[in-house]
């Protein structure tokens, strides 16, 4: 008799327990999902089925991979066997992003976090899930949208350098059809000098590849593509917009004086937005000195770096950042300039700062501003 | 050296346009001499210098006008052709106000080029020409005593010997002398060109 009722007794235990177990797993906001050794899928919360659209019926005693899109699905058995043959811990008790397949086919995002249960003999594991799918496209929103905004931006800046940059293919355009004059005057000459004629050819040549590498700077300067974060050298995009810059320096009579180390200082960004960020703190730098009157008109780009960190300063010697504006100057829409969007320096900073670094200004002691960005240095080999 | 009229002083900041300039120049018998900057042209500036200045209006440091400016203070007489690039119309006609004889937008024409350059070498040469005959006329009167040179100064006036001759404390024949004198050391023939000579140089100072 009392066997009897001892075992009904662990029985009503039992059920509570399950009943207990079946409600909190109800009302988990986040998905849970509990697996046996074999990856059969033992409990499926309420979440789950919202976030999966499978009804539990759907998935009892099945494979969790089912849950999931290739080519995870084919490795996942693997993945089990191995865990529980080398106890080698891939994702248990670390949790990370990964890609989840809904009923529908469709893949998500989500958050995965696994437990394991050992349960006399029995091994199992629980499963938490996070859709992450609305932060994910959050995330890319903005990215796109600084994307856009950035390219917009670099499109005006073009714009306000058309004048300068008509003049830095002008250059080569002169060079050439003088130097192809002189060539027809030599021939016609009766002292044709061949290796002189040579020569001149040799330099024509030189001058239309000159003429397309401006070309080829603009194109790639304004290309619209996605971000794309490559390891490069930090030196060698200081020089490439520095050669773009020169055009706008010139057509203010500015010099531009560039400073960096011999040694290549490696940082992990999106090159095109970065040098938009240095473009516009030239650009900046040589507008606040095409307004002075010194004889001796610069701007300097210089570059520093420690083994954690590269910094680039933009010095000017012009005027200085007017008190009035000192508050506003990261603000949209504020410019103290006749022409432009107002736009330059708040998305520089939005930029450097999507590359966890830091823009900011201070007095030149000399007179004048430095405008700098630090970015984080990053060790590895330059991409191609 | 060649000759002072066949001197073209090209100053460009680009290399390629300098040396192309430079061969353009060369191909028609014309002796280039080229620099970089307005300040490496005006180290070896001097204002006797004959020929012309073919000159970038837009440089780094130093513009084109700059120069002008310069060279004006100085008072060359170098006539300056501009090369201006595309819409630097305004900076051209500025610098046309303020003497150039001429300027060619980039890329010019050769021919329109060569043709500025020798308008602007005749010029120079006609120029030149008067700048030599002041200088000469001023070494001339360098050389007078003090005497002669109050002598000229009233016959130039149009003082008659007699007021002259009062006016110095001096006999009226003493003023002939010194009269005789002036005419002879200063090269003229006649009282009218000896009061040219006199204006020329004096217009100057």
């Amino acid at each position: 008799m009392n066997r009897v009722k001892n075992i009904e007794k662990a029985e009503e235990t039992a059920r509570r327990a399950t009943a207990r177990f079946d409600a909190l797993l109800d009302a988990a906001v986040d998905a849970i999902i509990v697996i046996d050794s074999r990856g059969a899928i033992e409990a499926f919360s309420r979440a789950a089925t919202e976030i999966f659209g499978y009804a539990l019926h759907e998935v009892a005693g099945k494979n969790v991979n089912m849950l999931m899109p290739d080519p995870y699905r084919h490795e996942h058995d693997d993945y089990i066997q191995n865990y529980l043959q080398t106890g080698n811990a891939k994702i248990i008790g670390i949790g990370r992003e990964v890609s989840a397949r809904r009923k529908d086919g469709s893949v998500f995002p989500i958050d995965l976090a696994v437990g394991e249960v050992h349960d006399g003999s029995e091994m199992r594991f629980v499963g938490i899930i996070r859709d992450i799918s609305a932060r994910k496209a959050s995330e890319l929103e903005m990215r796109q949208q600084r994307e856009r905004l950035a390219h917009v931006t670099r499109l005006s800046t073009m714009g306000e350098m058309a004048a300068g940059i008509a003049h830095e293919v002008n250059q080569p355009l002169t060079a050439i059809a003088t130097y192809s004059n002189a060539s027809r005057r030599m021939l016609a000459s009766s002292d044709a000098d061949l290796p002189e004629l040579s020569d001149l050819l040799e330099k024509i040549s030189a001058q239309a590849i000159r003429a397309g590498e401006v070309i080829r700077r603009l194109r790639r300067f304004l290309k619209k593509r996605e971000g794309e974060y490559e390891t490069l050298s930090l030196n060698e995009l200081v020089h490439d917009i520095a050669a773009l810059a020169e055009v706008d320096a010139r057509h203010h009579n500015v010099k531009l004086i560039i400073e960096t180390g011999e040694e290549d200082v490696l940082v992990l960004v999106d090159a095109v937005q970065i040098q938009q960020v240095l473009l516009n703190l030239v650009r900046n730098g040589i507008e606040a000195m095409a307004t002075e009157d010194h004889a001796d008109k610069s701007v300097s780009i210089r570059l520093i770096s420690d083994s954690a960190n590269a910094r680039v300063e933009v010095i000017d010697r012009g005027q200085g950042i007017e008190d009035s504006m000192r508050d506003r100057l990261f603000t949209p829409f504020q410019t103290t300039k006749s022409f432009g969007m107002g736009m330059g320096l708040t998305i520089s900073r939005s930029i450097i700062k999507a590359h966890k670094g830091m823009l900011a200004f201070k007095d030149n002691p000399g007179g004048g501003s430095i405008f700098y960005f630090e970015l984080p240095v990053t060790k590895g080999d330059v991409a191609e | 050296m060649s000759a002072p009229f066949k001197n073209v002083y090209v100053v460009d900041d680009d290399d390629a346009v300098r040396d192309a300039l430079s061969a353009l120049l060369k191909s028609v018998g014309l002796n280039p001499q080229t620099f970089a900057s307005p300040q490496a042209f005006l180290e070896v500036f001097t204002a006797d210098m004959a020929g012309c200045l073919v000159l970038d209006i837009r440089m780094p440091g130093m513009s084109g006008l700059e120069l002008q400016q310069r060279l004006n203070e100085m008072r060359s007489i170098l006539p300056i052709i501009f090369i201006t690039g595309h819409g630097d119309v305004p900076m051209a006609v500025d610098a046309m106000q303020k003497g150039a004889v001429d300027f060619v937008q980039k890329p010019f024409r050769d021919q329109e080029l060569l043709d500025r350059i020798n308008n602007a070498l005749e010029k120079n040469a006609e120029d030149y020409e008067i700048l030599r005959a002041e200088s000469d006329i001023r070494t001339r009167a360098g050389e007078l005593t003090n005497r002669e040179q109050e002598v000229m100064k009233a016959v130039c006036d149009g003082q008659a010997n007699k007021v002259i001759a009062m006016d110095l404390g001096v006999s009226q024949r003493t003023v002939e002398i010194h009269r005789a004198r002036v005419m002879e050391k200063m090269g003229a023939r006649s009282v009218a060109e000896l009061v040219r000579m006199v204006s020329r140089i004096e217009t100057r100072d």
